[in-house]
């Protein structure tokens, strides 16, 4: 069951990879406004983003795919 | 003789700390004294507390320099102080048991053409536990900017000390990890990645204890476990100042630990001055092959850790920005102030609440 959820993300990763590279839009410098916001920025807030990933893995047994795991630690 | 390991062992943490401190001093008056393109201070401090009796304070300084349009650095200092309250803690130390972790970490970047270059590093130390790491990115736009495609690599040598006995094990990682990020449209962006993490060694805790045939002993783990991880990230923007935002990440590891993360966000600019977002994310995992509540006859591997236990939870994100038009306390226009406050519910009793407050300061 499991393994059959795991090919069907990794067929949905590559139907999507291919309608992105489709897609490829081309947005010009000047229209790049709201791509420009923070809010749309992934980890806009490193340093957040990396405080919430650690004390997220030290209590869940999954960990990565937003960036990097870095070191470990007791996290008793 | 363990007087002296003991001995050998305070002064070694004692210097690595006192290196970790220098190297961080020496990198702020380095980028300080310069005169840096564009730069941003991030002063955060987090409080965490949970219902097994941790409670932790983390102060960190995260500081960003350009030397040039090409060269930049990244600095990030921190302090985690620890009131291990814990279970396994609470065992041998029934008021609780101080710890702190101090980390530094350092990035040195550098553009070519339309390649960006990472080249960077953690130290990481605690009371039994000491790590290190380094890392390396590459990253190269195309399509005008529209596409971008990075690629990463970490290396972390991480060394857990037995407490209460001196012997210290050994646990090497190497993740590595690659990202392709779309520009869909003037209003949405999406990103695809990849994550391959490797773990050899003692992986283990040697706090936990779990019942074999009735008798509680520290468990035994594979010393191998392969990672995966594969997620999809989107940004939309909407009219009139809103945001969404939607994570999904598919987890397998070769400890039959698998899990699904969905979060769903939103965020509002009210004014120009205030942003307001929230967020919600689900959480749901499968337990590790060998992971059982208690454990009978000669089984081959045995954990009490509760990671490796399946369960579900929710995590409520609630974040405010306050970006003043004209700076804020005296400080460079730009100055914000940001507090985000999170709660965590699992399925298995296990309930934290985290408040970060920061302010982030360009000049």
């Amino acid at each position: 069951m499991r393994q059959r959820t795991r090919v069907m993300v990794l067929v949905g990763g590559v139907v999507l990879c291919s309608a992105l590279a489709a897609s490829c839009a081309t947005v010009q410098p000047w229209e790049r406004r709201e791509l420009a916001n923070p809010c749309m920025v992934f980890d806009a807030s490193a340093a957040q983003a990396a405080y919430d990933a650690h004390w997220q893995s030290a209590r869940e047994g999954s960990a990565g795919g937003f960036g990097f795991q870095g070191g470990g630690c007791g996290c008793k | 003789m363990q007087v002296r390991q003991r001995r050998g062992r305070s002064a070694r943490v004692g210097t690595s700390l006192g290196l970790i401190g220098l190297l961080a001093v020496l990198a702020l008056v380095a980028v300080t004294g310069l005169d840096w393109a564009q730069s941003t201070l991030y002063v955060q401090l987090h409080s965490f507390g949970d219902t097994r009796g941790v409670t932790v304070l983390s102060p960190l300084v995260d500081l960003e320099k350009d030397f040039s349009d090409r060269t930049g650095l990244r600095v990030k200092f921190g302090v985690d102080a620890v009131t291990a309250a814990s279970d396994a803690c609470a065992r041998c130390h029934p008021q609780g048991a101080q710890d702190r972790r101090t980390y530094a970490d350092f990035a040195l970047l550098r553009k070519l053409g339309s390649a960006r270059l990472e080249l960077g590093g953690e130290i990481s130390r605690e009371n039994f536990y000491a790590s290190e790491s380094v890392t390396a990115s590459l990253s190269r736009d195309f399509n005008r900017g529209n596409t971008t495609i990075a690629g990463a690599y970490s290396f972390s040598l991480n060394n857990p000390e037995l407490h209460p006995s001196r012997n210290v094990e050994q646990q090497i990682s190497h993740d590595a990890s690659i990202a392709l990020t779309q520009t869909l449209s003037k209003t949405t962006i999406v990103q695809l990645s990849y994550d391959f993490n490797r773990i050899s060694g003692y992986q283990s805790s040697p706090f936990l204890r779990t019942s074999v045939n009735g008798q509680m002993v520290l468990g035994v783990v594979p010393d191998l476990r392969n990672r995966q991880a594969v997620s999809v990230r989107v940004r939309q923007a909407l009219h009139a100042g809103t945001y969404l935002q939607a994570d999904f990440r598919h987890y397998f590891d070769s400890w039959s630990v698998g899990s699904n993360t969905l979060s769903l966000g939103a965020s509002h600019y009210f004014s120009p001055v205030w942003l307001v977002g929230f967020s919600y994310r689900w959480y749901d995992q499968t337990g590790a092959f060998f992971y059982q509540p208690e454990y009978f006859g000669t089984p081959e591997y045995f954990t009490a850790d509760y990671r490796l236990a399946p369960f579900s939870s929710g995590l409520y994100t609630g974040r405010v920005v306050y970006t003043p038009e004209d700076g804020l306390f005296g400080l460079p226009k730009g100055t914000a102030l940001e507090f985000q406050y999170d709660r965590y519910v699992g399925s298995n009793q296990f309930q934290a609440a985290v408040f970060s407050g920061g302010l982030r300061i360009p000049f």
